[in-house]
């Protein structure tokens, strides 16, 4: 199978198709991060805003990077700081902490646990440490390529991880809340 | 066991979208692409080459790890320019005849020779000890309209903290988030330096600094690693509208790659010898083998400097401007730029501080 960089190569050759092919590859994981940072009606319609960008970049893209994904991570973010940027202060959405209302994000987890204790320590998070958690837990990126798609250096985004993963640990609750999972998961 | 990654991936999790949405989007991708025209050839000379594959040595390999100057030092733009003009070098560079000792060469004396082995000279004489138990370095980025700040410690006992401010440096350092990880290999070959063969000590520091020894490998052996990347570097130099035959480097383009490493590992080797004499000396003779170096004498503040300057020729393109104490050898400067770029640049401010007045917030 042909790597996104190859396609990306030929897309660049005049072969249109070959680009369609690396959305169709990512579509479901972008779509998903902007639903998680916009709700879903906004990510439907910037969706294709993404595609559009990208496919009119797509002469930098460094073709060193087999996979495409975190190039397109980057180019999402850049249309959802446009898109903020764009709406009215009152509509703002506060990135994350967004997803607690509207939806439920806890499908798999015992319907006894009191969600709010994460949520709240997730808005506690300085908006950087965020961004980083959320593209490695979230979109299951390495902390390289969330570097890359934040612009960071590499240390500066695992010493970002860092502190989000010890700031969740330590925020009130959140301890409770794991071993109470875990002591349920346990039993089981 | 879950744990809070656990957590924030599940909390993250959104469901599928009906098909029709996404078919939604790709088709306003296929009314953009029926709109657009053909790629201006300008977009695709920007597109950056890739520094992976630029050399045998490196090629196709990931380092073991990147010095703290690669991980915060030399901006992106710079590394840019750097391989952009490294890929004009592979284009046309000849294909040398296989010499299988050429990586490891007895080294020169270049211009910047007496000065350097002057400092040499001093700091190992004086052996004098330098206040404070740490290196601070704050690294100021300008990669086009953006500029990023990177505070770095680097403790004479080995340890690397860094943070984006003076308030976030200290919180790193009083929770001991410290990121050396092996970065400090570099001091062994500069300490080896002091006193011991300069090309023993450049072939140790090259392979610290790029975290393999591929440099040394024989010509038969690198010909092999470069012939399995060939064919990825020929697909991407296409992609860009380029029908040059990339060729191995040899000679002297081999040579630069192996300067340009020693470089950079000297530089770190600074950063973490704060406490250490007989490796800022051993700094000095190693910078002393690398052609092309100039050094000019300068005050700084009032005190002497060394100002060590690397570039553009057989750099990449691209030029660094270090600059040392002319008593201790403790850089004070580091000023990167490339011309070809335009856009990257980063200044390095160095000083001495402990680690007790970092914990106190007090620098």
């Amino acid at each position: 199978m042909a790597s996104d960089a190859e396609l990306i190569g030929r897309s660049l050759a005049g072969d249109e198709a070959a680009f369609v092919e690396v959305i169709c590859r990512h579509e479901v994981a972008i779509g998903a991060y902007l639903e998680r940072r916009v709700g879903h009606e906004a990510a439907r319609d910037l969706l294709g805003d993404v595609w559009v960008a990208a496919f009119e970049s797509r002469g930098t893209y460094d073709q060193s990077f087999a996979g495409a994904r975190p190039w397109l991570y980057a180019i999402a973010l850049n249309r959802l700081r446009r898109y903020w940027r764009s709406r009215p202060p009152e509509e703002l959405v506060p990135d994350v902490t967004g997803m607690a209302e509207g939806w439920d994000p806890w499908p798999t987890v015992d319907v006894r646990v009191d969600t709010r204790v994460f949520r709240a320590a997730l808005a506690g998070l300085r908006t950087a440490e965020r961004e980083v958690l959320t593209l490695v837990a979230g979109e299951d990126l390495t902390v390289a390529d969330a570097a890359r798609v934040l612009g960071l250096p590499a240390g500066t985004a695992r010493r970002l991880l860092f502190q989000a993963r010890t700031g969740l640990r330590n925020a009130p609750g959140v301890a409770a809340l794991l071993a109470e999972l875990n002591s349920v998961k346990g039993s089981k | 066991m879950l744990d809070e990654m656990d957590l924030a991936g599940q909390a993250l999790q959104v469901t599928l979208w009906r098909p029709e949405e996404y078919e939604q989007a790709r088709t306003r991708l296929r009314a953009a692409m029926a709109e657009a025209g053909p790629l201006p050839e300008a977009a695709l000379a920007t597109a950056p080459v890739p520094l992976r594959g630029r050399g045998v040595p490196e090629a196709g390999r990931r380092r073991r790890h990147l010095g703290p100057r690669g991980k915060f030092g030399i901006g992106a733009g710079i590394a840019v320019a750097a391989a952009v003009a490294l890929a004009v070098a592979l284009a046309v560079a000849p294909a040398s005849p296989p010499a299988a000792t050429t990586a490891w060469p007895a080294p020169r004396a270049s211009a910047a020779t007496p000065p350097l082995m002057t400092l040499a000279a001093r700091i190992t004489a004086g052996r004098s000890t330098v206040p404070g138990d740490a290196s601070l370095v704050i690294a100021t980025k300008q990669l086009g309209s953006t500029t990023e700040v990177v505070y770095s410690l680097y403790t004479d006992s080995g340890s690397l903290y860094t943070g984006d401010d003076k308030k976030t440096l200290t919180a790193a350092v009083m929770k001991n988030e410290n990121q050396a990880d092996g970065f400090n290999d570099v001091e062994k070959p500069a300490r080896y330096a002091a006193s011991g063969d300069l090309a023993t000590a450049r072939k140790m520091m090259a392979e610290v600094s790029a975290g393999n020894d591929d440099y040394f490998l024989s010509y038969a052996a690198r010909k092999k690693i470069w012939d399995e990347n060939l064919s990825a570097l020929r697909a991407v130099l296409r992609a860009k509208g380029s029908t040059a035959v990339p060729q191995m480097p040899t000679g002297q383009v081999l040579q630069d790659d192996i300067n340009q490493v020693i470089w950079n590992g000297c530089q770190d080797a600074l950063l973490w010898s704060g406490n250490d004499p007989q490796a800022r000396a051993g700094v000095m003779r190693l910078l002393s083998t690398i052609p092309g170096l100039t050094v000019a004498h300068s005050t700084t503040d009032g005190q002497p400097t060394l100002i060590i300057t690397a570039g553009p020729q057989g750099f990449g393109n691209f030029t660094q401007v270090l600059t040392v104490s002319a008593a201790t050898g403790l850089p004070l400067s580091l000023v990167s730029s490339a011309p070809g770029a335009g856009t990257g640049r980063e200044t390095d401010q160095n000083s001495r501080v402990t680690v007790a007045a970092i914990r106190a917030g007090k620098f």
